[in-house]
């Protein structure tokens, strides 16, 4: 897994690639928490790299979830890939976070 | 198509991603189309993850887990067994409340619900002190998924 970040105010996008499991859900969330550290409140996950996420993964997404909620802005995810959307669904995260199709669209949902 | 792959799973969180990466090996040398592999990857993957985080106290002696992967009439069945604590997951699992919102929500169970949901047939016997969950998944029944 790979996180690339850039910034934009209170706004960031995260790019992710890769896997995320058990063995590194730890790493995700102290990239996405220091992140969120950072200021940001309005952070849009791009998914276009992200070939795998198990349950580990969307325990991390539901803390950021709730971190940007709580500061006032929100998480969006955009690029998901069909299969990793599927998790998604039936996982019920689709209901706690917007899923756009492209990073522009998730960051403009924020302004 | 016929093969079998047995594996032996280390006491370690690094060893679901191995183990699920030696299936996908697997997986990829007998050409199972993509969409049953990553549904039978992640439910593996959340299952081995249950048993290495939970089926064991700490110090324990002699902790065996196995997995025993067989391809074989066009469908996938994997038999996972381990010498921990009873869990019955379609028993013992949280349900996860899926309406609840962000705050209110929790991820116990979410491993186990995405199992279910993936696999097409789970079924759990506890015997002579090894707990052994059986996964069946059909390959042609899921053909149609791929693009």
């Amino acid at each position: 897994m790979n996180v690339e970040t850039s910034y934009s105010g209170s706004t960031a996008v995260a790019v992710v690639d890769g896997r995320i499991d058990s063995a590194n859900a730890k790493d995700f969330d102290e990239e996405l928490s220091a992140i969120i550290d950072r200021g940001v409140s309005s952070l849009v996950v791009d998914c276009g790299g992200l070939n795998y996420i198990s349950s580990a993964g969307l325990r991390v997404l539901l803390i950021a979830i709730r971190k940007t909620n709580e500061a006032g802005g929100g998480l969006a995810l955009c690029s998901v890939p069909d299969h990793i959307r599927e998790v998604l669904e039936v996982s019920g995260f689709v209901r706690l976070t917007k899923v756009f199709a492209t990073a522009d669209e998730a960051r403009a949902s924020f302004s | 198509m016929e093969a079998r792959l047995t594996l032996e799973v280390g006491l370690d969180m690094k060893e679901p991603r191995r183990v699920v990466e030696r299936f996908e090996q697997f997986a990829l040398e007998h050409e199972l189309p993509m969409g049953v592999t990553f549904k039978f990857q992640l439910a593996l993957d959340e299952l081995l993850t249950n048993v290495v985080s939970y089926a064991f106290e700490e110090g324990v002696r002699d902790p065996v887990i196995t997995l025993d992967l067989q391809l074989a009439d066009d469908r996938l069945e994997a038999l996972l067994q381990d010498n921990g604590r009873p869990f019955n997951p379609m028993r013992d699992a949280p349900v996860p409340d899926l309406d609840l919102s962000a705050e209110d929500r929790r991820v116990g169970g979410l491993g186990i619900h995405l199992t279910k949901a993936f696999v097409h047939a789970l079924s759990y016997e506890r015997v002579d002190g090894w707990n052994r969950l059986n996964l069946v998944q059909p390959i042609g029944a899921h053909r149609e998924d791929q693009t």
